[in-house]
């Protein structure tokens, strides 16, 4: 951005630290008058260095590591990471735990859609909407708790299984949750179509177009959003996805308001599938038979090679590329994440909307800092 | 069109820069490409492979091989294939044409190759850290002989 400000332009920093941001980075805007000329995103608060220290971490201990990218989204970046392990040593996920990894995926993208749709709606002045979907996000979070023994960072996929089975009363515990889930989506559906302020403020505010959106290289909600149905789920199947039915939530309009009905329709979607897993989960074992995998596997040596593995993340493209040589620690962990490039695409977005819209359009677009800068 | 086809009619276009072409399974291709003229075959890719979609771009150190590798993951919205291509440059001084006139998400991920592995990007709109703060710069903490602590940001602390 040019820093040089005309006669009746100025910059205003928004963050670091701001109310409105998910995580810390700062959006230096360029405004005239109120309308935004200009802008420019800055990164690295936040910045961890997490692909060095997987160089430095046995493939066990990555694990954890993996977690904290983004705390929402723990599971589906364990799942891309121990995918590229699974895919370097040729370790054959046992069915059971092909569909437990599934169920704790959906169900971790419910919580993420509830907390960024949340967020978002108190960006937008709808501050009441954040305290239900955090408390109904209350109950997914216990769901989750009962499986993996953690609310947020979970550490529980191993290579080639889970570390645990589903409780007991598990499936029970989920038809109780959904039955009042599925009714505050919809109340949620009714809050947003029926107030005519928020509408006001969402439709056709921020609006992405299925080129501008391929060209930028976003994925997951804001790119269905604009009506382009890519979902790795259904384009690059994993696990056992492709025996599963379901839909790739789409929307034409491309602006904030279609964003956000992508995700709640996603919700449904995931509801559905977990469903379908709990209904068809086979009985047997959650590690492959007859070999050292298991909940402690103790020293691990990777057969030298490079693969990269991408799975759908409540965001989007998550995929790890890793390489390795031979040794029991990766050589090189590239870290592609979905919110990466929708950041990136945040300045043309907001090019020539007014400075109340920024937070609309940052928030429907739900990013995670933590995540960019890792 | 399938993996075989596209390597193919890449290699063809591109006789002397593609080479080590190897196609892993039905949905993953590798292939090494000559770093001067990485923005053509990227061009080509895009506009005649519909490879649209820049899915990461990174650097990977060999300082026993005394080489860097860029690497491009490059993945498409209307097929599943994803092409990996790479370009070997000296570590010694690492250039390479940058390739955000194809692909424009391309920015970010040169302006972190540039501060962590010290790969300099030929004609990059504004090439400046990203993640790291501008007084690390020259260290390449990416890099595999990187000491890292105590570095240049914890100089005035201890």
């Amino acid at each position: 951005m040019d820093e040089k400000v005309g006669p009746s332009e100025m910059i205003v920093h928004l963050g670091p630290q701001h109310p409105m941001m998910p995580g810390p980075f700062r959006l230096n805007a360029k405004l005239r008058g109120e309308t935004v000329v200009d802008s420019e995103v800055e990164m690295g608060w936040i910045h961890k260095g997490i692909e060095k220290i997987l160089e430095n971490k046995t493939y066990l201990q990555g694990i954890t590591i993996v977690d904290r990218i983004c705390y929402l989204a723990a599971l589906t970046n364990e799942e891309a990471y121990v995918g590229c392990v699974e895919k370097l040593a040729g370790i054959e996920v046992p069915p059971r735990a092909q569909y437990i990894r599934v169920i704790m995926e959906e169900l971790s993208r419910i919580q993420s859609h509830l907390l960024g749709m949340g967020e978002y709606a108190s960006f937008v002045g709808f501050v009441s909407m954040f305290m239900y979907t955090i408390r109904d996000r209350e109950d997914v979070m216990t769901l989750m708790d009962s499986v993996t023994g953690a609310r947020v960072t979970h550490s529980f996929l191993r290579f080639g299984g889970v570390k645990d089975d589903l409780p007991e009363g598990f499936k029970d515990d989920v038809k109780r949750v959904f039955a009042s889930l599925r009714k505050a989506v919809d109340s949620y559906e009714e809050l947003y179509s029926s107030d005519e302020i928020y509408k006001s403020r969402t439709v056709g505010i921020g609006v992405l177009t299925a080129e501008v959106a391929k060209d930028i290289g976003v994925s997951g909600p804001p790119l269905r959003a604009t009506g382009v149905a890519f979902d790795i789920r259904r384009d690059e199947p994993y696990l056992v996805y492709p025996d599963l039915d379901f839909k790739v939530c789409v929307q034409k309009a491309g602006d904030v308001y279609a964003r956000v009905q992508v995700r709640l329709d996603e919700m449904r979607e995931s509801m559905y599938i977990i469903e379908q897993c709990l209904d068809q989960i086979p009985d047997g074992p959650l590690f492959p038979e007859g070999t050292a995998y298991g909940r402690r596997t103790p020293v691990m040596r990777v057969p030298a090679g490079e693969v990269f593995h991408r799975v759908e993340d409540p965001r989007g493209e998550m995929g790890f590329y890793m390489i390795s040589d031979g040794s029991d620690k990766p050589y090189r962990v590239k870290i592609r994440g979905p919110v990466y490039p929708t950041l990136q695409g945040l300045p043309p977005l907001i090019k020539g909307v007014r400075v109340a819209d920024i937070v609309a359009i940052a928030g429907s677009m739900d990013t995670c800092t933590s995540e960019v800068d890792r | 069109m399938d993996a075989n086809t596209m390597i193919d009619s890449l290699s063809t276009q591109f006789p002397d820069a593609i080479y080590d072409t190897k196609v892993e399974s039905k949905i993953r291709i590798i292939a090494k490409v000559k770093p001067e003229i990485i923005t053509d075959v990227c061009k080509y890719l895009k506009e005649n492979l519909s490879f649209g979609h820049l899915c990461c771009e990174f650097g990977v150190d060999y300082p026993g091989r005394n080489e860097i590798e860029v690497v491009y993951v490059i993945g498409s919205y209307d097929h599943s294939v994803v092409l990996t291509l790479k370009a070997i440059l000296p570590r010694d001084n690492p250039e390479i044409e940058s390739v955000v006139p194809v692909f424009w998400n391309a920015n970010w991920y040169e302006r972190e190759t540039y501060e962590l592995f010290g790969v300099k990007y030929l004609n990059h709109p504004d090439l400046k850290p990203l993640v790291l703060p501008e007084d690390m710069l020259g260290e390449w903490p990416l890099r595999k002989d990187y000491k890292g602590f105590p570095n240049k940001t914890a100089k005035n602390l201890v």
